[in-house]
C-alpha cells in the first residue's frame, strides 16, 4: 500500500513537471532551424502574388531563408527591426521583422545592402511578412 | 484584403497628399483574468487612411501576432483564430466625425470610428474611439477597444474558458507616413 502511495506521489510529481515544462516551452528557435526553403525576395513574393492560395500552403509556418536588398531598415521603440526587402515591386516587397533579443546581437545592415535572413513565413497582406528572423551570414 | 488593394488602386488617381499609409503598425491584444495575463503584438498591420474621406482600412496576418509563451501562440492559432483556415483580419470604416478632425494642422483630435471588422471569416460591424495626432506632416491614430470572441465564432473549450477573458483588449497604434505614389 505504501509503494503504490510512492509511486502515485511521483506520478503526480513528473506529471506536474512535465506539464509546467510544456507550459513553458520556448518558441521554436528561427537561428537553431533549419529552413525548408531557400528562396529569392523577389521570387517569394512573385509565389505568393501569382497564387496566393498554393504559395500560402507551401510557406505558411515553415522556416524560410529569403536573399534579398534591403529596402529599408527601421527599428521601433522597444529594439525590434523591421526591414523590408525589394521585391522587384514598386511599392510592396518582404517584410522581415527581427525581434529585438536578436537585433541587439546583430550588425543591423543598411538599405541597399544585399543579405540572407532566416524567418517564419506568415503570409502575404501586401507585401510577405516573416517573423523571428535572424541575419544569415 | 480586397478592399484595401482598391483602396491603394484609388489613391493613384486621386490627390496623393490626402492618403497616408502604414505598413508597419502595432496591434495588440490583451486577455487578462484572475488566472492568467495573456498579451500578443502584432508589428505588421497594412493600414491606408483617406483623410479627404474619412476612410480608413487595415488588414493584419493572424500568423503575425507573437505571444509571450510558445503554447499560447500555438493555441492561439490552431485551436481558436484558426490562422492557416482565415490567415487574416481586417477592417474596412470610415472617420465619422470627419469635420471635427483638421488634418492640416498639428494637434491631438478625438475621433470615432465606425466600419466593419473581420476575423476568423466572421464580419461584423463596430464603431470605436480613437485618438488622431497630426505632427509634422505624419499621423498617429492609436484606439483601444473590447471584442468578444465569441461574436467572430471563436470557441474557446471549457476546460480553459476561465484562463481566457470574455472580452479582450484590443489596442491599435498606427503611425502614417504620407503616400508617395
Amino acid at each position: 500500500m505504501k509503494k503504490l502511495i510512492v509511486i502515485v506521489l511521483a506520478l503526480v510529481a513528473i506529471g506536474g513537471v512535465v506539464g509546467y515544462m510544456m507550459y513553458n516551452k520556448p518558441h521554436r528557435s528561427t537561428a537553431a532551424a533549419t529552413s525548408d526553403f531557400v528562396v529569392s525576395a523577389p521570387t517569394l513574393f512573385q509565389e505568393f502574388n501569382t497564387d496566393e492560395t498554393s504559395a500560402n500552403a507551401k510557406y505558411l509556418d515553415k522556416v524560410v531563408k529569403v536573399q534579398g536588398t534591403v529596402k529599408s531598415v527601421e527599428a521601433d521603440e522597444a529594439g525590434n527591426v523591421i526591414m523590408t526587402l525589394d521585391a522587384a515591386d514598386e511599392m510592396f516587397g518582404v517584410i522581415c521583422t527581427i525581434p529585438k533579443e536578436e537585433a541587439a546581437n546583430a550588425a543591423i545592415p543598411e538599405a541597399g545592402e544585399v543579405v540572407t535572413v532566416k524567418g517564419v513565413c506568415t503570409g502575404k497582406l501586401m507585401d510577405v511578412v516573416l517573423i523571428r528572423c535572424v541575419l544569415v551570414a | 484584403m480586397l478592399s484595401v488593394l482598391v483602396l491603394f488602386a484609388a489613391i493613384t488617381v486621386s490627390q496623393a497628399q490626402d492618403k497616408y499609409f502604414t505598413k508597419t503598425g502595432k496591434i495588440t491584444f490583451y486577455s487578462s483574468t484572475p488566472m492568467e495575463d495573456i498579451e500578443a503584438q502584432n508589428k505588421t498591420t497594412t493600414s491606408v487612411i483617406d483623410t479627404k474621406t474619412g476612410k480608413m482600412e487595415f488588414a493584419v496576418l493572424m500568423k503575425a501576432f507573437q505571444f509571450e509563451k510558445a503554447l499560447m501562440e500555438e493555441h492561439f492559432n490552431e485551436n481558436y483564430v484558426e490562422s492557416s483556415k482565415f490567415p487574416k483580419a481586417n477592417f474596412s470604416g470610415t472617420i465619422t466625425n470627419l469635420g471635427d478632425i483638421n488634418f492640416k494642422k498639428d494637434g491631438t483630435y478625438k475621433a470615432m470610428v465606425k466600419g466593419n471588422l473581420t476575423i476568423h471569416g466572421v464580419t461584423k460591424p463596430i464603431e470605436v474611439p480613437g485618438t488622431i495626432t497630426v505632427k509634422d506632416g505624419a499621423i498617429q491614430a492609436v484606439s483601444t477597444f473590447n471584442i468578444a470572441p465569441e461574436d467572430y465564432n471563436i470557441e474557446i473549450p471549457s476546460l480553459v474558458r476561465e484562463k481566457i477573458a470574455k472580452q479582450i483588449k484590443v489596442t491599435v497604434d498606427m503611425a502614417y507616413e504620407p503616400f508617395r505614389s
